[in-house]
């Protein structure tokens, strides 16, 4: 479905991501994980168009996306979950929810989406008025995926969505990827965390800096002797 | 002073606030949008005053058309510069100062532009409706009244637009988060570039409805520009109400202070309400204090 090969990226003369390729099957959940400033983050801008690549390929659903625009990414089938959600924070929830839905394509669509998205985060309807930057971190990140899921992708990239959330609601987080995903929706997601990013995932990848160290099937990779020597601190 | 002397200067005062209005709402929305401080903001107030002139004095075309016809040429002419110098910029790092001086660089271009194509003669342009208003004492031409109703009008139709349309939801996207906003299947080149042309047209519209009462030269906009400035610190920075509500409380004042004082004291009145507000309330009167 997403098949990034031999990408590079560079910010002016400091390259971030050397020769990375990485996968993802239709309906798969796939976590890259990697300590800070592993380049984790720039893939996923890079995969989305918000970050200009240098050289390589990204093909999405066999189309070549390389030069994409970022604002056409939802009208072909993806869309990106920001880190530290970034809802537009003077909006109300309707509105932010609304404008995942801001793609042509989408627009037909809207109502059933949002009946979908409501029934997955009742939370959207309790709290539609409520102006977005008032809420919890992890009540905004709910807002955040739904809005994501707005456009009706068929690979929702999120890009650290566990990042300063309490430990419950990381686990309603988890919960609903684990549904969402249920419904066909392939996920690409990068985390720093080994449990939460190979424990949650069918495949991951271990990044270092900029580099694709190890893939393989999410169970595997927890159990990995590198892994463990390294994150999880075990000898 | 008589009570009804002082209701004209307050009334004289909304006329002419409702023009700062249009100025500073105009700024207001490109630097809440884009974050640019448009410096060049006064030329296409200028470049609206010619073209009014031109078609309206000189061609003798109905205002009903003139207006609307200038208020465009002029709105293109921004999106066209805007799209050839200040989208480029902005793609690149470090942009914030190099739009500046890059809005300064078009403000000379176009000053000096209009300086060689029509001259440095001050040209005046007909009312474009002659009489005068009369209640009990108070008085006020027509031609006042129709520029604090076309104001008023258009003010509150870019507001309309960009509380209750796609367009306005896509606008108000852009201006708090633009990466958010191209991830929502925004365009938001396409955007700052409406925008920006929205805003010139708004500082355009300003000088069709006040080059009966001033003269329409090259250098017309400079005075408009640095009232738009004090209206938009005034407001709340990037705000598009703080600016409207801004820009009508400026006129009034000035307005009310020069019948106190005399015609001279116009600009220390308003420069001293600037002072006053950067002291007191550096986010403005209508803004919030940074979250």
């Amino acid at each position: 479905m997403l098949e990034v090969s031999g990408l590079n990226v560079k910010y002016g003369d400091a390259q971030v991501l050397w020769d990375m390729s990485i996968k993802v099957g239709a309906g798969e959940v796939v976590a890259v994980m990697g300590p800070n400033g592993s380049g984790k983050s720039t893939l996923l801008k890079a995969i989305c168009g918000l970050v200009a690549i240098h050289s390589g390929q990204i093909k999405f659903e066999g189309k070549d996306i390389s030069s994409m625009p970022a604002h056409n990414m939802t009208s072909i089938g993806m869309s990106l979950v920001l880190e530290r959600r970034r809802l537009f924070p003077s909006m109300t929830v309707m509105e932010n929810v609304m404008l995942g839905a801001y793609a042509k394509h989408a627009r037909d669509k809207t109502k059933e989406r949002l009946a979908w998205v409501e029934e997955l985060f009742p939370i959207i309807r309790e709290r539609r008025d409520q102006i977005a930057s008032r809420m919890s971190g992890g009540e905004q990140q709910m807002v955040a995926i739904a809005r994501g899921l707005m456009s009706g992708p068929r690979l929702l990239l999120m890009d650290e969505p566990f990042l300063g959330l309490s430990p419950k609601m990381v686990s309603a987080i988890v919960t609903l990827v684990q549904a969402i995903n249920k419904r066909g929706i392939a996920v690409l997601f990068n985390e720093q965390n080994v449990q939460l990013s190979f424990g949650n995932a069918h495949r991951g990848y271990l990044l270092e800096s900029g580099r694709v160290v190890l893939e393989g099937a999410g169970l595997e990779m927890l159990q990995n002797e590198t892994v463990k020597r390294v994150y999880l601190g075990s000898h | 002073m008589p009570i009804s002397l002082l209701f004209e200067q307050i009334l004289n005062g909304i006329v002419l606030g409702s023009m700062y209005a249009l100025m500073g709402g105009g700024l207001a929305l490109i630097y809440g949008t884009m974050r640019i401080l448009n410096f060049a903001h006064g030329e296409f107030f200028m470049l609206g005053g010619f073209f009014v002139f031109f078609l309206f004095a000189g061609a003798h075309i109905t205002p009903f058309l003139a207006v609307p016809i200038a208020v465009l040429a002029a709105a293109a002419i921004a999106a066209g510069i805007q799209r050839s110098t200040l989208a480029i910029l902005q793609r690149r790092d470090g942009w914030l100062f190099a739009t500046i001086a890059a809005t300064l660089g078009i403000s000379i271009i176009l000053q000096n532009v209009a300086l060689l194509l029509w001259g440095e003669r001050f040209q005046s342009v007909p009312y474009y409706i002659e009489g005068t208003l009369a209640v009990g004492d108070i008085r006020m031409a027509y031609q006042r009244l129709l520029i604090l109703a076309v104001a008023l009008c258009s003010l509150a139709l870019v507001g309309l637009v960009l509380r209750y349309t796609r367009f306005g939801l896509a606008v108000r996207a852009t201006a708090q988060d633009q990466e958010a906003a191209k991830v929502m299947g925004i365009s938001t080149e396409r955007i700052n570039t409406a925008t920006f042309a929205m805003g010139a047209g708004l500082a355009a519209l300003a000088a069709t409805m006040l080059a009966p009462l001033i003269a329409v030269n090259p250098w017309m906009g400079l005075p408009l520009l640095l009232k738009a400035f004090v209206v938009v610190v005034l407001g709340g920075l990037g705000s598009f109400k703080g600016a409207i509500l801004g820009g009508i409380l400026l006129g009034v004042i000035e307005a009310v202070g020069m019948s106190m004082t005399s015609a001279e004291w116009r600009d220390v009145i308003s420069y001293s309400v600037l002072i006053a507000v950067i002291w007191l309330r550096p986010w403005g009167l209508f803004g919030v204090k940074e979250r």
